[in-house]
């Protein structure tokens, strides 16, 4: 159920600034690339070579450069032109960048919606079982948390990976698996530790928010009524606890997607994903030839900044058609 | 608390005995409340603890016994903080007590388990005074309705829509509305939903608890007469909840009046509310505005005083800080008035709540680490003494002011506070007054103990 003062909340911010609907375009065209990645790419992201007959990279269309080649002892100097072929050109070792702008988006949606939602289902139950109970349950799991929470996100996640490795799991990609495109990688690689780790270090924010809704929440008449019925705590945790400590949750799980997509290109960056099609690998790949071929690291730069930026906006619109003080309603909604 | 010895405690007998003399139904107890008692702990965290802080009493409830008997209204009322909702919750075991027992048809229910429990729950309902948050906002007034038959597991799934259907018609919504969220409603509204859902699972029980207080008064009236019809037509017994006095006399047999977590008054509603023994009593009904202007406007007044903390509450009786009856020790020549002028002086003495740096005009006296200079100290005690006392005192006692005042100049609060203490100690500050097993029982010394309460001093006489 929509509450309709939240439906006209929402409309309402909509409406009346143009944060939203950017962040609604961005972030759809950032999923309309994750899921028809076989489709846009021109190229298959994974192939090598696209180098001109000097074995320089091309630029994005529309750009040229000059490059220097020593050939015997020779200084030669080169002007690379673009080509039509490659739109944002190719990177070191020929792999085209647009094809792989497409599937780094893949990489980012993957982990960011997956990690996000084991992070949501890992914190929100913990959250809302130590805020119901309170008293000494809480205590002793609230203290669990805050130790979480003293580790740098960056660096607990490190620690776990070196503790289990970093696996990625193919996903059969359903466009390719059934002849519908040609040339393209027939799986996708979900980078499963980074995905599990990233849920390891943030679940601890949706425990905090759920166990403050469920403190707030335990003490409404309605649960006392529940109780008074003779319902047990988890009916009225399922029943009353849950659906009404959501609200904040779902705000935070939007903000956290932009976290933890930031998380898995750090992680990228350093070489521990478990995929090389993502956009914080490819950021790493470009770092030497910022000089001269910038793009191969400022495209999936903008990827991640326009994910961020879009994640963000739509959780800003969310959050003030959510807010209670402005809802001004009971049971938090 | 000096004495406990006075504490009611219900015979075996006490049932039968209290029900006669009274317009109520005779019957026997269906709850029976014996010495309850709940506290909350405050400073009671493991950071608490870790660093060796005392936990804190909150002394919500403290040894409240009474007895509902089937098919009647009692009322419980008091002032907000008067631990009145805690009792109710409590007693409903929605609360776990600290010590007392509750029976409920002969079972006492902080013992029940299982089966007992579950029945427990089904004969026993609470209406809530805030029909905002009683209701969950994300479910339709069916669920909700419905939700009591859902836990008991009641009738097969259309049996129980059948049966919301009635409820809803029955509390005087319509069944169309089924469907809708409770913020589609008003509040009067969503009060009967409440009532429906207390209603679903043919409860013999209901504690209503300010049902009526966050409403209209317009439609304070229409709740209230719902509940009566639906307490003659279910046969119900209810415990009302109450601060508002027209409320309870409208609706209850019998009323308890709560002070400090403690009754100290029970008896039939016409004869509390025509006679008043307890002085708490009386303050409370004197405060509510009355459609007749009969002698007794005369000398209304307002309670002096703030009520004090649960968590340090007077000892003997709870009410002896505020009460303008206060006892004043045998052959003491004084006026009541005074008396409780005194009283009151050595009650801000003790909480060392006077501040000696306002005495006077405009700094006429300077007050250094809470001291006066001994040069000033006879200018300082009559300016005190002036403000604290509206009229000359008696010699005898003037002399006994002063020289605690002078204590005070020089800041020696103990002091000060123990030359009235002993000069002024009153039997209600030693003895906590018992309640009794009367039909009309009053917890306060004006009318001696229970037993002769019949014969006790006109309390009257006290007045200056
Ligand atoms: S016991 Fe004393 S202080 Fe208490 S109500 Fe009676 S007269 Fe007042």
């Amino acid at each position: 159920m929509i509450p309709d003062r939240l439906e006209s909340n929402l409309r309402q911010g909509f409406r009346e600034s143009l944060l939203p609907k950017l962040g609604l375009v961005l972030l759809a065209s950032i999923l309309i690339m994750a899921i028809f990645a076989p489709v846009l790419a021109t190229h298959n992201p994974t192939r090598t070579g696209y180098l001109d007959e000097n074995g320089n990279s091309y630029p994005p269309l529309g750009t040229s450069y000059t490059t220097e080649i020593g050939q015997d002892g020779e200084f030669v100097e080169v002007e690379v032109e673009s080509t039509s072929d490659h739109l944002l050109g190719t990177n070191d070792i020929g792999q085209d960048v647009f094809s792989r702008l497409v599937y780094g988006a893949r990489t980012s949606m993957l982990v960011g919606l997956l990690g996000t939602g084991l992070a949501v289902l890992i914190g929100v139950p913990f959250g809302l079982v130590s805020g119901y109970y309170g008293g000494r349950v809480d205590d002793v799991m609230m203290r669990i948390a805050d130790t979480m929470l003293a580790f740098p996100s960056l660096v607990l996640a490190l620690a776990l990976i070196g503790v289990f490795g970093s696996a990625g799991f193919g996903i059969p990609d359903p466009l390719t698996r059934f002849g519908l495109i040609d040339g393209m990688p027939e799986s996708t690689t979900l980078p499963g530790t980074v995905t599990v780790v990233v849920a390891l270090v943030t679940w601890v924010w949706f425990a905090r928010v759920a166990r403050g809704e469920a403190m707030s929440v335990r003490n409404e008449e309605y649960v006392t009524a529940a109780r008074s019925m003779g319902a047990s705590n988890w009916t009225i945790l399922f029943k009353h606890v849950l659906p009404n400590s959501l609200t904040p949750v779902i705000v935070l799980a939007t903000i956290q997607v932009a976290a933890v997509i930031l998380l898995e290109s750090s992680l990228s960056f350093l070489g521990f994903s478990g995929t090389t099609l993502s956009w914080g690998y490819d950021i790493s790949r470009g770092q030497g030839y910022q000089r001269t071929s910038w793009w191969i690291s400022m495209v999936p730069g903008l990827g991640i900044v326009f994910a961020v930026i879009a994640v963000n906006l739509l959780g800003d619109w969310l959050r003030d058609a959510l807010d209670p003080n402005i809802e001004g309603e009971g049971g938090g909604a | 608390m000096s004495s406990d010895d006075n504490r009611a405690t219900s015979s075996v007998d006490a049932g039968l005995a209290t029900g006669i003399g009274t317009d109520t139904p005779d019957g026997e107890p269906l709850v029976r409340v014996e010495n309850l008692q709940k506290y909350f702990w405050e400073n009671d965290s493991l950071l608490d603890r870790l660093l060796g802080d005392e936990p804190v009493a909150v002394q919500a409830v403290d040894g409240v016994s009474f007895e509902i008997r089937e098919g009647e209204t009692l009322g419980l009322v008091g002032e907000s903080g008067c631990g009145k909702s805690t009792t109710g919750e409590t007693l409903l075991r929605l609360q776990e007590p600290t010590d007392g027992r509750v029976e409920f048809a002969g079972t006492n229910v902080y013992e029940m388990e299982g089966s007992d429990l579950t029945a427990f729950r089904r004969e026993a309902q609470v209406v809530f005074q805030d029909p905002f948050s009683s209701l969950d906002p994300r479910m339709t007034i069916g669920d909700i309705v419905q939700q009591p038959l859902d836990i008991h597991d009641v009738g097969a799934d259309e049996e129980r829509r059948e049966r919301v259907r009635d409820l809803l018609e029955r509390v005087g919504l319509s069944v169309d509305q089924l469907d809708r969220y409770p913020h589609e409603f008003s509040g009067g509204q969503r009060q009967r939903i409440g009532i429906a859902r207390a209603l679903a699972l043919e409860p013999e029980f209901l504690v209503l608890d300010e049902p009526t207080s966050a409403l209209d008064v317009s439609v304070q009236a229409q709740v209230l007469n719902l509940l009566e019809d639906l307490q003659a037509e279910f046969d119900l017994t209810y415990l009302l909840i109450s601060h508002d006095l027209s409320v309870i006399r409208h609706i209850c047999d019998r009323v308890a009046v709560m002070y400090l977590g403690e009754i100290v008054e029970i008896g039939p509603v016409e004869e509390l509310f025509e006679d008043p023994k307890h002085p708490y009593t009386k303050a409370l009904l004197e405060s509510v505005p009355r459609a007749t202007t009969d002698e007794r406007e005369r000398d209304r007044e307002t309670l002096a005083g703030d009520v004090p903390s649960p968590r340090d509450p007077p000892s003997g009786c709870r009410f002896r800080t505020r009460c303008p009856m206060v006892i004043p020790p045998e052959d003491l020549d004084i006026d009541q008035d005074t008396y409780r002028e005194l009283m009151t002086v050595r009650e801000r003495i003790e909480s060392r709540d006077i501040s000696l740096e306002t005495v006077g005009d405009d700094d006429q006296f300077t007050v250094e680490d809470g001291s006066v200079p001994e040069a000033d100290i006879p200018a300082f005690v009559a300016a005190l003494k002036r403000r604290l006392f509206d009229e000359p005192l008696p010699p005898h006692h003037d002399e006994i002011v002063e020289t605690a005042l002078t204590e005070l100049a020089a800041s020696n609060w103990e002091d000060a506070a123990a030359i009235l203490r002993t000069e002024y100690e009153s039997v209600c500050e030693r003895d906590h007054p018992g309640l009794g097993n009367n039909t009309h029982s009053v917890a306060c010394h004006l009318y001696g103990t229970a037993a002769d309460f019949e014969g006790a001093v006109d309390p009257n006489s006290w007045r200056g």
